[in-house]
């Protein structure tokens, strides 16, 4: 039994410096995930923004250019949303591996773009989620104050918002690290693929998938277990 | 001091402000009562341009605050206004409520602005909770701040919208005495109440809204003892 194992640890991570690809594949699963989540959150603090203002603008009849320009442009984020949320990921991927990014040499920054455009959607969600859980009666107050709208959202809005945005953040950032499973289909090695790889040459696949496997869940379950202190500090300065 | 014309207000079918106009001069208090749905609350929030009218103008210290060009924020600088809902900050601590639109505005030093809030709150017998976070306090402490916390920045004007109603009973005194010691002071205020006592007590003017335009207005004493409006003996004849 233990040598066994030993015989596939050995033929999987060191015969042929396999724990090289291995290596490659964590490094290119973590480049994506953070870079992505990174694009994923300005592109929803922007979304999310935009939406906000012009719904304000159409709550209030602006009609002024700039108000115009402000709801045209959210009417392009709706779109997206949609588009992004009613497409597969791996989709996507493709399109923008194989169509709209094709001549591009470097594959794993195609992947951070397809992966941050569709993290910034749901991020939007998130982002307008924790907005609209503040009472509006603050938003008064802040403008009855005299403070603008953005000012209103800076130092009102958003401060309260954060305590329902941030956790669902993480588990946002969570969920694009799983996902990032599926770029060995534009042939990118990452993680996911490094294992299917090795398993290809060592005809093993107990050992490289299951080790794979670990890495992952050791991931995302101390990435959980962080999200979920963050909740609990967040919910105690609730109480003061 | 407002001067108020032929005042709109539609929300989608429903006309709730059928065109009023109004005049309030410098130092006088304006009560504004009404049965519920009679337009006196959004008669109150226009004046501050929180509810956008949909028709009418609405004269400010000689600004048109109904035109796109008005500078919105630096108006309501000058009105104060008081919620049903308190609407006090729950992320910042009472001094930082009261500190935050006078430090945002530049109006002061940041010692200045903590020096002026301390002796507001010294007034109102508040000092020692000028560290705490909102959630401790009472009902009526926090509409107490929030009426200093309006008065901080200065108005000419200061608006209430039922101060009182989403107050405990025993909690209604204190917030009413301290608008009578604001009247004593000879602050401009319009309130909307359903305190007949108080109105007749502190408005130097009574208004009687019914469906969204003004059935009766007069001088308290005459307002409460001789009504001419059948609707508004009927009012009376249910609320005193």
């Amino acid at each position: 039994m233990f040598e066994s194992l030993k015989q596939g640890f050995i033929k999987t991570f060191i015969r042929d410096n396999r724990y090289k690809v291995f290596l490659e594949g964590f490094k290119n699963t973590m480049i994506i995930t953070i870079v992505a989540a990174l694009i994923g959150v300005v592109l929803g603090v922007i979304v999310s923004f935009v939406h906000s203002l012009a719904e304000n603008a159409r709550d209030k009849h602006q009609d002024s250019f700039g108000a115009k320009c402000l709801m045209a442009l959210d009417k392009l984020c709706s779109a997206y949303v949609a588009v992004v949320r009613g497409t597969p990921l791996a989709i996507q991927l493709m399109i923008m591996t194989f169509i709209v990014m094709s001549g591009f040499p470097n594959k794993v920054l195609v992947c951070c773009i397809a992966f941050g455009i569709n993290s910034g959607a749901y991020v939007s969600e998130v982002i307008r989620g924790g907005i609209g859980s503040v009472d509006y009666g603050q938003t008064e107050a802040g403008r009855s104050l005299g403070l603008s709208q953005i000012g209103t959202l800076r130092l009102i809005v958003l401060p309260q918002a954060i305590k329902n945005i941030l956790p669902a953040l993480c588990n946002e950032a969570i969920a694009v690290l799983k996902e990032t499973s599926i770029v060995g289909m534009v042939a990118v090695v990452d993680l996911t693929r490094a294992g299917d790889l090795v398993r290809s040459r060592t005809m093993s696949p107990y050992f490289t998938l299951i080790s794979v496997a670990i890495v992952y869940f050791v991931l995302v379950f101390g990435l959980t277990k962080a999200v979920g202190r963050l909740e609990r500090r967040l919910a105690q300065s609730d109480r003061h | 001091m407002i001067d108020i014309k032929d005042l709109k207000k539609d929300f989608g079918n429903l006309q709730v402000l059928k065109g009023i106009d109004l005049h309030i001069d410098k130092g006088e208090r304006v009560v504004i009562i009404g049965p519920s749905g009679s337009g006196k609350s959004t008669l109150l929030r226009c004046m501050n341009m929180l509810e956008v009218p949909t028709g009418g103008k609405i004269i400010f210290e000689g600004t048109d605050l109904t035109d796109k060009k008005t500078d919105l924020d630096s108006v309501r600088c000058k009105m104060g206004m008081v919620f049903q809902q308190f609407n006090l900050f729950p992320h910042k601590t009472i001094l930082e409520n009261m500190t935050l639109a006078p430090l945002y505005h530049k109006m002061m030093s940041e010692a200045d602005a903590k020096a002026k809030a301390m002796d507001l709150l010294t007034r109102i017998g508040l000092a020692d909770k000028a560290d705490v976070y909102p959630s401790t306090l009472s009902g009526g402490q926090k509409q107490r701040v929030a009426i200093v916390r309006a008065l901080a920045m200065d108005p000419d004007v200061m608006l209430f919208d039922e101060p009182t109603s989403a107050l405990d009973p025993e909690m209604v005194g204190e917030v009413l005495e301290l608008i009578r010691e604001l009247a004593k002071t000879g602050m401009t205020m319009a309130i909307v109440t359903h305190e007949m006592g108080f109105a007749k007590e502190v408005g130097t003017r009574v208004i009687f809204m019914d469906e969204g335009v003004i059935a009766e207005e007069n001088e308290p004493k005459e307002f409460f003892e001789n009504p001419q409006n059948p609707r508004l003996q009927d009012f009376l004849s249910k609320v005193l």
